[in-house]
């Protein structure tokens, strides 16, 4: 497709060293060197999606800000993308500017939240976008460059600079890259995207507002319930406790097993998690996290941690071995921003 | 020599219209607009007193956003639209 890339254009002396550093002085990075992004390199961004180059991805109304497809690939281009990667950065892209998302508040607040996001469906093999073992960790090309490329244009085109429109108190390294995938294959569950009304054979992403990832371990427990007793208390009292958000679990190889042995399935795991890490009225009074005097019935008077059951996000996820798992709180409150699933287009079906 | 393209953008540029400012606070209806943190709504009403003991206005009326991160809801506009000639907006963490 012969698109007219519209962008400005810098003329840079000298060679790759000087234009790796004039990107630098621009303030166009994450702190980190970018690929200079030059035409011929953005242009075949544009190719692999299909794209036009003006073609509206996504409009962020809080920021009046409308993001296009060339911005997009010249952010993905800085990011060290391959070309095939361009249409997962593009569904993430669309998914921030979805309503439910809400960007102003995960893009601005001083929770610190990362996109996280879980890539489900043939494109992930096709990408080798990592489920596996130091799944958070280094390694990965898909994984690092595709959420990096998100938060460049969160950066340059949505104006989310750290101390200025990002003001987050902490941040986490996630907000360098979070992307994960499912591991379908040796999952014994129902894969995210299928939950969320999607086909198997489709592509899809799912973007979650989220803190860093929590590991617990449990190495004791051969049952379903063991290993789940011990990551809801270690979930009891997390992330937003009062604001109930969303969370994800990232259930690991043995812990899945361990889990799938007893018979559990997704929807009788987020149940039993939400049962089991609720706080009593009295305990949140007591810890400075709800306000007032502590009443009669408070200790028997329980707020659960997520609004629902269904707030709970199960992904088989992390390394065939050791006996860890993780959950990640969700910023904020599932009423600020909620969990967003997009069909990465021009992804093929793969029955 | 590289050529490079420029990955920022710009916010589109919309018009906006300014409503008048009152010359005095004096006799009018202040809206006060809190965002759910917490004691926003505390500190709203202190400075909704203080408008009413110190500059003569007439009344206030506490309005609740859905939550802090969204802009206040078209309910909330247009009922402070027809019942108020004053709104002050805060933010309480």
């Amino acid at each position: 497709m012969s698109t007219t890339l519209t962008s400005k254009r810098y003329q840079v002396e000298g060679g790759l060293d000087d234009a790796v550093e004039f990107c630098f002085r621009q303030g166009w990075t994450d702190g980190l060197p970018v690929v200079p992004p030059t035409a011929p390199k953005v242009q075949a961004m544009l190719d692999a999606a299909g794209l036009d180059s003006k073609h509206q991805v996504s409009y962020v109304e809080h920021r009046a800000v409308s993001i296009t497809a060339e911005k997009i690939a010249i952010n993905a281009v800085m990011a060290g993308c391959l070309p095939e990667y361009m249409p997962v950065v593009v569904a993430a892209v669309e998914a921030i500017g979805d309503p439910r998302w809400s960007y102003h508040g995960p893009g601005t607040s001083t929770g610190g939240a990362a996109v996280l996001m879980i890539v489900n469906g043939p494109i992930r093999r096709e990408l080798d976008i990592h489920a596996g073992d130091n799944l958070f960790g280094p390694g990965w090309r898909a994984n690092l460059t595709i959420g990096r490329a998100v938060r460049l244009v969160m950066r340059n085109v949505c104006g989310s600079r750290p101390g200025l429109l990002d003001r987050g108190t902490l941040g986490h390294p996630g907000k360098l890259s979070f992307v994960i995938g499912e591991n379908e294959e040796d999952s014994p569950w129902t894969p995210l995207h299928v939950e969320r009304g999607f086909r198997p054979e489709q592509s899809t992403v799912t973007i979650v507002a989220a803190e860093s990832p929590h590991q617990f371990y449990n190495q004791l427990s051969n049952t379903a319930e063991g290993v789940l007793t011990t990551l809801a208390d270690s979930m009891r009292i997390s992330g937003n406790v009062m604001g109930q958000p969303t969370y994800v679990l990232v259930l690991a190889g043995e812990h899945t097993r361990t889990i799938a042995q007893s018979g559990w399935t997704k929807k009788e795991i987020r149940q039993f998690v939400w049962e089991h890490t609720q706080n009593s009225h009295a305990h949140l009074k007591r810890t400075n996290r709800m306000s007032g005097a502590i009443l009669p019935g408070d200790d028997g008077k329980m707020r659960p941690l997520a609004e629902t059951p269904d707030d709970i996000l199960v992904v088989a996820a992390g390394g065939r071995a050791g006996a860890f798992s993780a959950f990640i709180p969700g910023w904020g409150s599932r009423r600020s921003s909620q969990a967003v699933t997009v069909a990465i287009k021009g992804a093929k079906e793969v029955k | 020599m590289t050529e490079l393209l420029d990955p920022t953008t710009e916010a589109l540029s919309q018009p906006i219209a300014w409503a008048a400012r009152p010359r005095s606070l004096e006799g009018k209806r202040v809206a006060l607009i809190e965002n759910t943190k917490y004691n926003s709504d505390r500190l709203l009403q202190k400075i909704g007193d203080l408008l009413v003991n110190e500059y003569g206005v007439a009344s206030t009326r506490l309005f609740h956003k859905r939550n802090a991160s969204v802009p206040a809801h078209e309910e909330i506009i247009e009922e402070v639209r027809k019942t108020c000639d004053v709104m002050v907006a805060g933010v309480g963490d």
